[in-house]
């Protein structure tokens, strides 16, 4: 492998690496991660794992870049595996060129399983650290030397990130850890891989620091920014890691996390926790999502400012814990029992969970209702680069609630005031002469329980009209490609970067398109309905069964003959390769008819 | 001086037990001068939910058996804030039991007034988890909470009264409140208040009832001794009232939120004067 004259630099590189899980591959990636952002390469990884601590085949993959990319590509580059069944699992994806590295403790791969282009070293990785730790945890470690060679990263600076990612974990680790990566350099100098050599030109530069982050972790940033200050949740996967990174730094504002019991008694603290006036959000997943139900209608009824945070995975019942789907979008939208007023936004890129979810904390407070943010799994869990937050962009008001001041000048306080927006000032708990009855039966202007039908209608009206209000705030949808094509696509979440790419190889194939990526889902914006009128056709990309969005659109009035659904939900990752395809088909199909036809 | 709703007045059936828990605890607010304002009461879903809407407090209408997440979640917004509970033994005991067990885990510094009356009233006389074996067709045997409230490590304070007895009540319900407002933890109190439509219970409570408070050798300190005696009184068929058990233990308060941090419900949250700590953080998480 000593090819200096063919050092490249790093156009779009993807790395697998796959094991049994508890194997560290996250680990490793998260390291190769870290190492190619630093060396100014934006980076996407993206984890397959299973609802389980050790054990069952995961693997993660991890995209370096240049330019912008928001998901894994269609080729293989590297596979670091430390089970030979990984490599069976990826073989048809291993093109001519790709590296393959693999702990062979247990034996070589089979002859014939791979194409003869692709290079393949063996090492006994698991071997060397048992032999020189006693158990095999540092493998990955091992490995992870063995794969920088290949790359060509310096050793240098594999130790200095080693000395950094370790240095937490306590000296006796970091030794350890820092002994493993020696072996692995030696085993590569053993398989001919010499320092200062591998396939790429990666240098480390301090020049452009970017945040790798998930989409998960952003949302939780976004709603801290917007003043969150309190979060009640219920550990469920895929989105845990909402209230893990909360209850890192929220204390720090002066919040509050708390784990309830279940998600029955998260969100009701939640709503009592709101009622106070501090800025409130739980976030759930799947089964926790229908659990909820209840108290997202008490927030819309009885008007309690909540952000709902639901990373989507798949359904129905527990489903698949750990794969992303896109199906509750029918359940936030139309869910609980009685017809009451909820927002939807859903975020595309990692930066948009940050906004999102900061624009979604701000307007819970300025139209007191339930606002979800609809996440799926891969948009939470996977990480990005992603630029710095720009903080001057999140708005922070506590209009429309009144202080101790404002309410001593009025006459009369009315906790549900009929008003012409439909939203009555609020006030919290403590403020003299401010007292009310907050109530999820149909009340009136006070507060009082009431089945009066000419105040229920007016009650309702009010409530419903908030829909209306708040138009204007709500967040309008990226648009990107070419404004003038006929095609368009219409995707959230975890189809966003893949949309993006098709179009690339779209116009690469001479079919020009356009991507309307909608930010607010649930009021159904007319900008949503004028961008499918304006195209010929228009492929709703969805990760559910059902085409939710797509029947959501047609029943606010879009024309469902211009809608064409893919559909995805066997869990897996939708290939760019395999978006392409679908449109290609029906285009040539359409073309087809159409040269028919005439 | 603004105007605000008016308190209504009770919608319960003449003679309920409910008249004499609200009594005791508009009693009890005016003898520990605690302020309408700085009050929220949180009721659940029967007819003792509606209490809240006949005082001048701060009231929230939970949902059915959410009256303590709702109300650990309020307190824990805002420690400054006095916060009740008031709702029935199916709102507590049976939708919202879960609940119950974990608060008294928890221990947070509120006051939690349970209606029991020993049968759903509202949805007319169906057993509930304190009715007795044989009430209305009931097969299973009647759930004491303060027997489940003993074995419960975190509980610092389990007492029970009778609408019999309003005197002891207003004095038991003082007595939970200042519990709680030394943020000493859950004070939890049971209150027998008999449904006189769906399940008549004066006659047998009145003579059923054993006031430990009368008992000079009854130490609430004592929790195995407790938990026997009060084995003992379920062998009889009697109800022991008064300040049944005593304990001390942190409230959650104290240790679920930050030392030195004021009321999550009161932070500055100011954007532009918190902007450089963001900034700061987000500088923490670059790589």
């Amino acid at each position: 492998m000593n090819r200096p004259e063919t050092r490249l630099p790093v156009e779009d590189l993807n790395i697998i690496v796959a094991g049994q899980g508890g194997d560290g591959s996250l680990t490793v990636i998260n390291l190769l991660a870290t190492v190619l952002q630093q060396s100014g390469l934006k980076v996407y990884t993206e984890r397959d794992v299973l609802s389980r601590i050790k054990g069952g085949l995961t693997s993660a993959t991890l995209r370096a870049f240049k330019g912008d990319r928001y998901c894994i590509g269609g080729h293989i580059d590297l596979l670091m595996a430390f089970d030979p069944d990984a490599i069976e699992k990826r073989a048809k994806q291993l093109a001519a060129g790709s590296i393959v590295i693999y702990d062979n403790s247990g034996g070589d791969i089979r002859e014939g399983l791979l194409d003869p282009d692709v290079r393949v070293y063996g090492a006994p990785f698991a071997r060397q650290a048992v032999k020189s730790f006693r158990r095999d945890l540092f493998k990955n470690s091992i490995g992870f030397a063995v794969a920088g060679r290949a790359l060509g990263l310096a050793d240098d600076f594999m130790r200095a990130t080693f000395e950094r990612r370790f240095a937490r974990s306590g000296p006796q680790n970091l030794k350890y850890n820092l002994d493993a990566l020696a072996l692995g350099l030696a085993l590569a100098d053993e398989l001919g891989m010499s320092a200062g050599h591998g396939l790429y030109e990666i240098v480390p530069t301090e020049r452009h620091q970017r945040l790798l982050i998930t989409g998960n972790d952003a949302a939780a940033f976004g709603f801290l920014a917007a003043g969150g200050r309190f979060f009640a949740g219920y550990p469920i996967t895929p989105s845990t890691d909402v209230m893990e990174w909360l209850d890192k730094y929220i204390a720090d504002f002066g919040g509050v996390v708390r784990q309830a019991e279940d998600e029955l008694s998260a969100i009701n603290m939640a709503l009592g926790a709101a009622l106070t006036g501090v800025r409130t959000m739980t976030a759930t997943s799947g089964p926790g999502l229908s659990l909820m139900q209840e108290g997202i209608g008490q927030a819309g009824a009885a008007e309690i400012p909540l952000v709902v945070i639901d990373v989507q995975r798949g359904g129905p019942s527990t489903g698949l814990p750990t794969k992303p789907e896109q199906s509750d979008f029918d359940l936030m939208i139309f869910g609980g029992h009685g017809e009451f007023t909820r927002a939807v936004l859903a975020p595309g890129s990692t930066e948009d969970c940050f906004y999102l979810t900061a624009l979604a904390t701000e307007l819970s407070q300025r139209y007191q209702m339930p606002i979800y943010v609809a996440l799926d799994q891969a948009l939470g869990q996977n990480s990005a680069s992603v630029e710095p937050f720009d903080f001057s962009r999140v708005t922070v008001d506590n209009r429309p609630r009144y202080s101790a001041g404002e309410v001593a000048q009025r006459d009369i306080y009315k906790r549900y005031a009929f008003t012409e927006n439909g939203v009555s000032p609020y006030t919290i708990p403590g403020t003299p002469d401010g007292m009310w009855l907050v109530t999820g039966n149909e009340h009136d202007e006070f507060g009082h329980v009431s089945a009066a039908p000419g105040n229920r209608k007016k009650q309702m009206d009010k409530r419903a009209s908030k829909l209306v209000s708040m138009v204007p705030d709500l967040p309008r949808a990226g648009r990107y490609g070419d404004p003038t094509a006929k095609i368009g696509f219409i995707g959230v979440g975890l189809t966003y970067g893949t949309i993006l790419e098709a179009m690339e190889a779209l116009a690469d194939h001479g079919i020009a398109t356009q991507y309307f990526q909608p930010k607010t889902v649930w009021p159904v914006l007319d900008e949503t309905l004028e961008f499918i009128a304006s195209c010929d056709r228009v492929y709703v990309v969805e990760y559910n069964s059902t085409a939710q969005l797509a029947k959501l659109f047609v029943r606010e009035g879009a024309d469902g003959s211009k809608i064409e659904n893919v559909l995805k939900y066997d869990g897996a990752v939708l290939q760019i390769s395999e978006l392409v395809a679908e449109v290609l088909s029906h285009e040539v199909a359409h073309y087809e008819r159409e040269v028919n036809a005439a | 001086m603004t105007t605000t709703f008016t308190p209504s007045r009770p919608y319960w059936c003449a003679g309920c037990g409910d008249y004499g828990v609200l009594q005791a605890l508009e009693n009890g607010l005016r003898q520990l001068g605690i302020a309408a304002h700085e009050a929220l009461v949180v009721a659940g879903i029967g007819c003792s939910g509606s209490l809240q809407n006949n005082l001048s407090c701060y009231g929230y209408h939970t949902l059915h058996g959410r009256v303590l997440p709702s109300c650990t979640g309020a307190k824990l917004a805002n420690p400054e804030l006095t916060v009740i509970g008031v709702g029935g033994d199916g709102d507590g005991y049976a939708i919202g039991g879960g609940h119950f067990m974990h608060t008294l885990k928890r221990n947070p510094s509120i006051t939690y007034i349970v209606m029991n009356n020993a049968t759903y009233g509202l949805t007319k006389g169906q057993p509930s988890p304190t009715s007795l074996n044989g009430f209305e067709n009931n097969v299973e045997e009647d759930l004491d909470p303060v027997l489940l409230g003993l074995s419960m490590p975190g509980s610092t304070f389990l007492a029970r009264g009778y609408t019999g007895q309003p005197a002891q009540l207003t004095r038991l319900v003082v007595e939970a409140l200042r519990h709680a407002e030394a943020g000493k933890g859950f004070a939890y109190l049971e209150v027998l208040s008999p449904c006189v439509t769906y399940n008549d219970t004066y006659r047998e409570w009145r003579t059923a009832v054993f006031d430990v408070e009368q008992d000079a050798t009854y130490d609430p300190n004592d929790r195995a001794a407790v938990f026997a005696r009060l084995l003992q009184c379920r062998a009889e068929r009697r109800l022991p009232i008064g300040l049944l058990y005593r304990n001390e233990h942190p409230a959650l308060e104290s240790v679920a939120l930050r030392k030195d941090n004021g009321p999550a419900a009161l932070v500055d949250i100011d954007s532009a004067l918190l902007k450089p700590r963001y900034e700061k953080l987000m500088q923490s998480l670059m790589r």
